[in-house]
């Protein structure tokens, strides 16, 4: 592998297998995070982030989920091959993960001072009294004054809990930091507030980031890379340059036609027709195919595979239109 | 004036009372909506919109104020004069994990107001409705006999919206409608009540936090601090010329989603929403406002207009 890559996902499949169905959540996703660089992986709901996100931390609820085959590559050794004490050891101290819900990921009857203790203890040895003194520290780092160590969760507001996971992340500097939709259950000027905190402390603490989101505004905001999720395959990769001004895949274009924040009032909205395919029962060929304006008979034949974009080193996309070499999206014709 | 007014709220009230003293959730709100149009509530967790649509709708009883709903006055109403207006004034809950009984199918939820109310009879009538209203929400068939806890937060938001729609409402209070949407759906789905606002004459009031959904969406647009509307604007206006620092606070917050390209400078405000217990008689937002100076810590002002139609509670302006 790679020496300059703290994560490589190869050919990641994962299935949830119940009585009923066989639900492919992730099919064939490849993911590189080289140091210091931060992915943001967007999609929808289903579309395999999360699940691909536990991946790395060898967490896929089982039974149902099966990791069916693929290589996590952290730092030169196997996830998928850990013996469980050194899952352990990973989980925590090499990659830290941060959940949406910040109300639900803390311990209710624990004060957060020892909550971000624990971590610290558990991870580097210090004892409860040298621990506690870092947690205090911890706090102060992410603008939370030391005296509300003693405190419990609930006496914090939504983004000061979301800043306490936080904390309990970083404790143990990890290498790669895995965000879960980290801003999503907050106000919009609270958004802004963590984000810019987050952003501040991955430069400081030189760490990797993974950034799962739904939303383009925070990708823009925080990510220096984006991975396009759908249907557990990534259609489209490359730098947030890349992605957002010279977008090649139909999905992505339909996720900016999508967006509000852009139009004008009265402006009709190009939303994606359809829905989102039953993931225990994908369609044949490129998953999208259904929903996609630029569909031909051809895209329902094979899945298409990422291909580098005009021989870019960075843009991939994954769509059977590019066969014809004259193919355009919508938006890319013009000359725009 | 052509169009008539639906709906008038006169300096609209509730207090909670609190061990530690009033809560001040909805503090002196006033408006109008024509038939037809939209009105956009925006502002943070605990600004007080959601409360203020459940007190339109008298979900909750106002602690004072007025509300006048297609010229009668509804403040005063008991539970069983609201019953026949039910069906006029419908609404859209923010969290469709808790606005769904868990016991009920799909079916058993979409069909329910059409039955409570008795709009069709026959059981081939109501399952078609059902079916009817579950694609126009987007609910694929095959899940007429799931129940919500089978379904992601969307399909289940869907069911809310297809609950809504069933009676044929005349007002709709849209309290995040879309915010637990995927981006591809909330498009489909703001489309949709765009759709069904011009060919119903649907009136709505579309409480949210995402500025960008409001401006898509309303005509007018007020902007709620504490209990208080801060700014009230048509909704061109207000994205052209914030003029509250709260507003303004909250429009350079948002994301947007440009890489590489001119963006605007980012305003971070500081701290947190205070608690809207016992308020002392100063601006709401002073002690957030980076132009706030003395004259802000007397009194609380009042929303004056500034300019036709722009009103603002601002002390500075």
């Amino acid at each position: 592998m790679n020496e300059d890559l703290v994560l490589q996902i190869k050919d990641l499949v994962v299935h949830y297998e119940t009585e009923d169905a066989d639900v492919h959540a992730v099919n064939g996703i490849d993911i590189e995070i080289a140091k210091k660089r931060t992915l943001g992986l967007v999609g929808e709901t289903g579309a395999g982030k999360t699940t691909t996100a536990l991946s790395i931390l060898n967490l896929v609820p089982n039974p149902p989920g099966v990791i069916k085959q693929g290589e996590i590559w952290l730092d030169g050794e196997n996830v998928l091959e850990m013996k469980p004490h050194e899952l352990e050891h990973m989980r925590g101290n090499d990659v830290a993960m941060i959940f949406q819900d910040p109300m639900t990921a803390l311990n209710p009857v624990m004060t957060v001072g020892d909550q971000i203790g624990e971590s610290i203890m558990l991870h580097q040895g210090l004892d409860k009294k040298a621990a506690f003194e870092k947690a205090k520290e911890m706090l102060k780092m992410v603008g939370i004054a030391e005296s509300r160590a003693y405190d419990y969760p609930h006496q914090f507001s939504g983004g000061m809990k979301q800043r306490v996971v936080i904390a309990i992340a970083l404790a143990c500097n990890p290498k790669l930091l895995i965000a879960d939709e980290p801003t999503t259950a907050l106000d919009v000027t609270i958004q802004a507030q963590v984000l810019e905190l987050m952003k501040q402390l991955i430069r400081e603490k030189e760490m990797s980031m993974l950034l799962i989101t739904h939303d383009l505004g925070v990708v823009a905001e925080v990510c220096e890379d984006v991975a396009v999720v759908y249907a557990g395959r990534i259609v489209e990769k490359g730098t947030a340059d890349d992605v957002f001004n010279h977008m090649r895949h139909p999905y992505t274009e339909g996720l900016f036609d999508s967006l509000p924040n852009l139009k004008q009032r009265g402006e009709e909205l190009v939303p994606i027709q359809g829905l989102m395919p039953d993931p225990s029962d994908l369609p044949p060929g490129c998953a999208f195919a259904p929903r996609c304006p630029y569909a031909t008979e051809a895209c329902t034949k094979a899945v298409p595979a990422l291909q580098s974009v005009e021989g870019s080193a960075t843009h991939f996309v994954a769509c059977t239109a590019y066969a014809d070499p004259d193919f355009k999206l919508r938006r890319n014709r013009d000359g725009k | 004036m052509a169009s008539k007014t639906i709906l008038e709220v006169q300096n609209l009230t509730k207090y909670f009372t609190t061990p530690a003293g009033q809560l001040h959730a909805v503090d002196g709100v006033s408006f109008s909506i024509e038939e037809g149009k939209t009105l956009g509530i925006v502002g943070e967790s605990g600004c007080g919109k959601s409360t203020t649509g459940r007190t339109i709708l008298k979900l909750i009883e106002p602690t004072s104020g007025k509300i006048i709903f297609d010229g009668k006055d509804i403040t005063k109403y008991s539970r069983k004069q609201m019953r026949p207006l039910r069906q006029e004034m419908q609404m859209v809950f923010q969290d469709p994990f808790s606005s769904l009984d868990p016991r009920q199918t799909v079916m058993q939820l979409i069909s329910e107001p059409i039955i409570e109310h008795k709009l069709l009879k026959s059981k081939a009538d109501i399952e078609k409705r059902t079916l009817e209203l579950m694609e126009t929400v987007g609910l694929a068939e095959r899940y007429i006999n799931v129940y919500p806890h089978e379904l992601d937060g969307g399909r289940r938001q869907r069911i809310g919206i297809a609950r809504a729609l069933a009676v044929n409402p005349k007002l709709i209070v849209c309290d995040e409608p879309v915010s637990a949407l995927d981006v591809s759906i909330q498009a489909q789905i703001l489309n949709l009540l765009r759709k069904l606002q011009k060919d119903f004459g649907l009136t709505y009031i579309f409480i949210t936090h995402d500025l960008s959904v409001v401006k898509y969406f309303s005509d007018d647009i007020a902007v709620m601090y504490l209990g208080q509307m801060v700014e009230k604007a048509p909704s061109d206006l207000l994205f052209e010329k914030p003029t509250h620092p709260y507003t303004k606070a909250l429009l350079s917050a948002i994301p947007l989603p440009i890489v590489g390209k001119e963006k605007p400078q980012r305003q971070l405000i500081k701290g947190e929403i205070t608690s809207p217990v016992n308020l002392p008689d100063e601006c709401r937002f002073c002690k957030r406002c980076d132009v706030a100076a003395d004259i802000c810590k007397q009194g609380n002002p009042q929303l004056r207009e500034i300019a036709p139609n722009h009103f603002v509670a601002c002390s500075r302006v």
